[in-house]
């Protein structure tokens, strides 16, 4: 593996910010290999992505006679954030994933995804790894935006995750680094799955089986061993419903993560611990799955306390 | 003057967040009204003096109730909870309450600030967004007007500041407050004040008095106020950026609103633990310093100065 700075800027006292690119590439160089680029660690708090890139690491290391095509791996791309438990990047207090595709006389939050943005140009395939936040627990799954799902959904089917989640277009998401890299014709999937500042190691091994898979299909590694690839659910035969804290307070689990839940069903409630009061009971408003659970349990009136995906037939 | 509560938001431990309006009633019904906001986030401490002396001023200054025309709703602060701690964004989940608009009123927290406030900020003429740069820098007070296609730029020089910047739409700006007032039905500018964490009298002074000579010549008071400057329309391409080549420890060497030659030394960079002058920041052109990093230590390639380009 040959590893590359794609990105550096000397900080002020004694310490370079220094962004790494690991690059596995066949022993001998093929016309037309096809080039597949895996990203993570956009936001500081968010390490799911860091294992699953060493996991692939580990795996490419022990079956170098498997590579066909390149393979770049960047796994930290806020490295100051992902060292200082930050999720957006240091002193600029911003979120790099609306920072695209910056450039090279922005400010430096831009100028770092401007250099990214440029490396990874010119992949095939782009996957960009997330571990939603440090608030709610995600199963694995991929999310697609509508105007790119043509060529994308078919390589998200690939990836052995549980949900695709295909939204419309929002102009503000045209700052991420999906959008700006299928602006620019690789085919990029995001993956959100687990939780902020953890490893879920189970959900690590689930992806690379996947990420596998899809290279193998895609004949960027061959190799005789088989890869899981789960059936996935798709956002295109039902609908999300979103549950909302009514109040401000401590939330509890009545149910566990990724439990098929039927409606009216309790997933938790808000309680007071000063007064020892239940504030709210929240039941389930369709019957389906749990794909999304709140872990931390403080709370404020709007706060998303769980996402359930169920049959559009279950919608009231 | 009319006390009008907002929105309210309850917390686990802290006292509930209300926030609250102060609505001044105008005299004419036929004149033009105005809403102003505050302090969206935690560390903007200009706008939330301004908009607080604004009160003051509207209720203690004009001496004859027919000095007031057209209605104004001030709303000093809407984020006291990040104020109170010294938090820049919303402090749970560091949501920026300004990149939530129109808002929703069935989504999350700040989502649902933002639907409260905008449904209050509905029906006025004009609007006045007190805000600070986004990033390390701070600047002299300008407005900043998206190229949106709603922007009225004509209303916009009768604050009297130097320069408005007729800045390019960003996606993400498509979510501001701004942007939004705008597309229903509202003339908003936003007011972009230094960002300081102290009250500097003379720079709160300057962008107070462009407050009061917007309103006194739109007609919403009457007011007479001596005139500003003829404001400049700034578009990107007439700003210099100029970044550093060195990190280490910052000395701008000219204020910013100074106007400099090409080649003019404006800052320099020292060595962080041997004392040395490392780097020497030139102004590529002649211009007027509009912003400049804020902090004592500086990053590599990060934004020094921008510069106005004149001549």
């Amino acid at each position: 593996m040959q590893t590359t700075e794609i990105f550096s800027s000397q900080l002020p006292v004694g310490e370079i910010l220094s962004i790494k690119r690991g690059r596995y590439e066949p022993k001998q160089k093929q016309a037309n290999a096809k080039r597949i680029s895996i990203v993570s660690g956009t936001h500081g708090d968010e390490l799911e992505g860091q294992y699953v890139i060493y996991l692939l690491s580990k795996w490419l290391k022990e079956n170098p006679d498997a590579i066909n095509g390149i393979i770049d791996l960047y796994p930290a791309v806020n490295a100051l954030g992902i060292d200082t438990i930050t999720r957006g990047f240091p002193i600029y207090e911003v979120d790099l994933n609306r920072a695209f595709p910056g450039n090279k006389r922005d400010f430096l939050p831009g100028q770092l995804v401007h250099a990214l943005a440029m490396d990874i140009k010119g992949s095939d395939i782009a996957i960009d790894i997330h571990s939603s936040n440090i608030f709610l627990k995600e199963i694995p799954q991929i999310r697609i935006n509508k105007e790119f799902s043509p060529s994308t959904l078919p390589l998200a089917k690939k990836l052995n995750c549980d949900f695709i989640w295909i939204h419309d277009a929002v102009t503000v998401l045209e700052a991420t680094f999906s959008h700006t890299m299928n602006q620019m014709g690789t085919k990029t999937l995001v993956v959100e799955m687990g939780v902020g500042m953890t490893l879920t190691q189970v959900y690590g091994q689930q992806l690379l089986s996947g990420i596998l898979n899809l290279m193998k299909s895609e004949g960027i590694i061959t190799t005789d061993q088989e890869f899981e690839q789960r059936e996935p659910f798709s956002s295109e035969v039902g609908d999300v419903f979103y549950i909302n804290s009514p109040s401000a307070g401590l939330f509890v689990q009545s149910i566990k993560h990724c439990a098929i839940i039927k409606k009216g069903d309790v997933i938790g409630t808000i309680v007071d611990p000063l007064s020892g009061e239940v504030r709210d009971t929240l039941e389930a408003p369709s019957g389906g799955i749990l794909f999304t659970l709140r872990e931390f349990p403080v709370v404020y009136e709007g706060s998303l306390i769980a996402r359930i995906f169920g049959e559009n037939d279950e919608k009231n | 003057m009319k006390k009008i509560e907002i929105l309210r938001i309850d917390s686990l431990n802290r006292s509930p967040l209300i926030v609250e309006g102060y609505l001044f009633e105008g005299c004419d019904p036929t004149a033009p009204s105005v809403a102003i906001v505050g302090a969206m986030e935690g560390t903007t401490i200009l706008p939330l003096y301004t908009a607080s002396k604004l009160v003051d001023f509207l209720k203690n200054s004009l001496d004859d109730e027919k000095k007031l025309r057209g209605n104004i709703l001030v709303i000093p602060s809407i984020n006291h909870y990040a104020l109170n701690i010294n938090e820049r964004f919303w402090p749970l989940d560091k949501t920026d309450i300004n990149m939530m608009f129109p808002g929703y009123g069935e989504g999350e927290t700040t989502q649902r600030i933002a639907k409260k406030l905008f449904d209050a900020l509905q029906g006025y003429t004009h609007g006045i967004i007190l805000e600070t740069r986004e990033g390390v820098s701070t600047c002299m007070p300008y407005i900043k007007l998206f190229e949106s296609g709603y922007e009225n730029i004509d209303a916009a020089k009768m604050f009297g500041y130097r320069l408005i910047h007729h800045k390019t739409l960003k996606p993400t700006d498509t979510v501001s407050l701004q942007y939004n007032w705008q597309l229903w039905g509202t003339s908003a500018y936003s007011l972009i004040c230094p960002s300081d964490l102290h009250v500097e009298l003379h720079t709160s002074n300057e962008v107070f008095e462009g407050i009061i000579s917007f309103l006194g010549k739109c007609g919403i008071i009457d007011y007479k106020v001596l005139s500003g400057y003829e404001s400049t329309i700034v578009k990107n391409s007439d700003v210099e950026v100029i970044q550093t080549a060195k990190s280490g420890i910052f000395i701008p060497t000219k204020k910013i609103g100074s106007y400099v030659k090409k080649d003019e030394i404006i800052g320099k960079v020292i060595h962080a633990l041997e004392g040395e002058v490392i780097h020497k920041i030139l102004s590529p052109c002649n211009g007027l310093i509009a912003c400049a990093y804020k902090n004592g230590l500086i990053l590599e390639n990060a934004v020094a100065f921008r510069v106005v380009k004149s001549g």
